[in-house]
């Protein structure tokens, strides 16, 4: 579902990711692991066509994301932690509005609204503003937007950032709900604990490389059943 | 084209929801163009009536009777000084007069702009004027002179301007002036809202990781971005209208520095062609100046750097309109019509008063059309540099 090869961006001087290469297979969480700085974002901005590659290549649901930027993005849906709605729309009217860009009008829209709220439990954000709703809920619409259109790859990106206990939990909850029906996900964050629960596979990035890829459960062996562990141990020997 | 007008909505839909903003941009130049227009020539000329029938002490010295009489009949109250010029310095008169060697003297504190001492410096000069005039026909008289001998012939000046630019007045460089104002001030609330105000508040990247082309994405803001400028400049000279009206029916003008009123003495009478080619006009100008805002504003890292950004761009954009007001003394030629914001006034200009040619119209309409697409250009250019989108 989504295939990286060889994938670099650079700016000017500095490298950013170099020489990524991974797939995500459909029904499948792949987490995307680092400090800040690592190169998360970036790689899944690449992935988004958000930024172009310097070099190297990348498919997702099939589509060149530098040939066909616009048949990706239809595609996949992205979703981070600094990432925020209009706040002077409503629930409904945020989802509505970027609805439309994926041909979901009308009877479809309805029906999309419905599962997603089904999905996420947000009923209650349907008819209130975002700029009255609570981090948790504007978040559930950010991620419904994400959504809505039932994209094939969901990107999430440090998506728990500034949740409460409660947003983080249903969050986590959906991620595995979402892969459940077959979508690929990629997971990206500096937490370990929640790629522990939620990964079937992890990718270590650490300066724009990946240092190490494989199962969850082999990384957790790796790291006598702490993911974190795992990734200190591989930086090192990197 | 549908996601075009999707964003377009969006974007007007968030600036309307915003009471403030919009109370601000439409309903308060409505409200402050005819004050801040007529407000002080209007109150200016109620003092200089009032300071013109009060009756004000003049210090004097050395004046004769004659002179003294004069400066009574001119509502003005005479007292004796021994140095006039040190009392009206000291601030005790508005005025002063002495009489020295045949020479009238007169003192008034004159430095600091238009003053009640100024007022009564022209009540004394016009006294001793017309004292001057009695006394000149009096000793004609004598000679056996008739008094035509001072003035063997008149000179009368008359406007021979066209009716309908006679008619426009100052409306021709208003018009354009205000109009530049509006749509800057008006456009600019979508603009930085739609790109550094999207970028600040993080919703940019949602947006442009949605299937939607980026020509789309900066049309769209474009079209919202002049929606906006045109109902402010709509705003803008519905607030000049009315202050013309308020100017007709209570007196007042624009405020010159030397503390004269102009009368405005401007109407419009546009046929439906004409007022077409107005608004034609207007939305090309809110066009380029919409697309060169939205670019303006994303290119800039907050919503503060974005404004600070407006400021300059609205004196770059009225500078063209400065050089309108000597258009007199320049041979208009037909390339004139082709240089930016400089050709959309001069067309305004000339479609009131009714002298537009279809050249004219063609080279503005088309350069502007250009300059507009040129700045879409650019607007698409600077969301595509992911240096640009990404930098905050």
């Amino acid at each position: 579902m989504v295939q990286a090869e060889s994938l670099t961006k650079r700016y000017r001087k500095a490298v950013a990711v170099e020489g990524l290469t991974f797939r995500v297979g459909p029904g499948e969480v792949y987490a995307l692991l680092g400090p800040n700085g690592a190169g998360k974002t970036t790689t899944l901005r690449l992935l988004s066509t958000l930024v172009r590659p310097s070099a190297g290549r990348a498919l997702v649901a099939g589509f060149d994301v530098m040939r066909e930027p616009i048949e990706v993005r239809r595609n996949l849906g992205l979703v981070n932690g600094g990432m925020r709605v209009y706040e002077r729309l409503t629930g409904r009217e945020v989802l509505e509005f970027f609805a439309g860009f994926y041909g979901l009008k009308g009877r479809a829209f309805l029906q999309a609204l419905d599962w997603v709220v089904d999905l996420l439990e947000m009923e209650e954000t349907l008819d209130k503003k975002v700029g009255e709703m609570s981090t948790g809920m504007r978040q559930k619409v950010v991620i419904a937007r994400a959504i809505l259109h039932r994209p094939k790859v969901l990107l999430l990106d440090e998506a728990t950032a500034g949740l409460d206990v409660f947003a983080r939990r249903a969050l986590l909850d959906f991620v595995k709900a979402y892969r459940d029906l077959g979508h690929a996900v990629i997971y990206s964050t500096h937490v370990m604990g929640e790629a522990e629960e939620v990964a079937d596979r992890v990718g270590f990035l650490h300066r724009g490389r990946l240092v190490y890829e494989g199962s969850r459960d082999e990384a957790l062996a790796l790291g006598e059943g702490s993911l974190e562990r795992a990734f200190v141990r591989e930086v090192g020997r990197a | 084209m549908e996601a075009v007008l999707r964003i377009f909505r969006k974007e007007l839909v968030q600036v309307f929801r915003d009471r403030k903003l919009v109370f601000s941009t439409l309903v308060l130049p409505v409200l402050l163009m005819p004050v801040f227009m007529f407000g002080p020539s209007l109150f200016l000329s109620r003092l200089m009536q009032g300071a013109a029938e009060k009756v004000q002490e003049v210090a004097v010295a050395g004046l004769p009777q004659e002179a003294l009489k004069a400066l009574e009949e001119a509502r003005l109250e005479p007292v004796p000084h021994p140095d006039p010029e040190k009392a009206v310095r000291e601030g005790r008169y508005p005025a002063g007069v002495a009489f020295r060697e045949g020479v009238y003297r007169v003192y008034g504190r004159l430095a600091s702009g238009l003053t009640e001492s100024q007022v009564v410096v022209e009540k004394v000069k016009g006294a001793l004027q017309a004292l001057k005039e009695a006394k000149v026909a009096e000793a004609l008289r004598r000679a056996g002179l008739p008094q035509e001998v001072l003035s063997p012939f008149g000179v009368e000046v008359v406007d021979a301007s066209p009716p309908r630019e006679r008619a426009g007045g100052l409306l021709g460089f208003l018009l354009p002036f205000f109009l530049v104002v509006f749509v800057l001030s008006g456009g600019q609330v979508v603009a930085v809202d739609a790109t550094a105000g999207e970028k600040e508040k993080g919703t940019l990247e949602a947006l442009l990781a949605a299937p939607v082309p980026l020509v789309q994405v900066a049309l769209g803001k474009t079209l919202a971005t002049v929606a906006m400028a045109l109902l402010s400049g709509v705003a803008g000279l519905l607030g000049l209208a009315l202050g013309g009206a308020w100017s007709a029916r209570f007196g007042g003008g624009v405020l010159t520095e030397r503390g004269e009123t102009l009368a405005l003495g401007g109407q419009v009478s546009l046929d439906g062609g004409s007022f077409l080619a107005l608004f034609l006009t207007a939305f090309l100008l809110a066009l380029f100046m919409g697309a060169v805002m939205v670019a303006l504003g994303l290119y800039a890292r907050s919503f503060k750097e974005a404004q600070s950004y407006m400021a300059p761009l609205q004196l770059l954009f009225l500078l063209p309109l400065l050089f309108l007001q000597f258009r007199g003394f320049l041979e208009i030629e037909a390339w004139h019509y082709l240089l930016p914001l400089f050709n959309v006034a001069l067309l305004m200009d000339a479609l009131l008063k009714g002298s537009a040619t279809p050249l004219e119209v063609g080279f503005t309409w088309a350069s502007t059309l250009v300059y507009a697409l040129l700045a879409l250009g650019l607007a698409v250019w600077v969301f595509g540099r992911e240096d640009v989108v990404f930098r905050n």
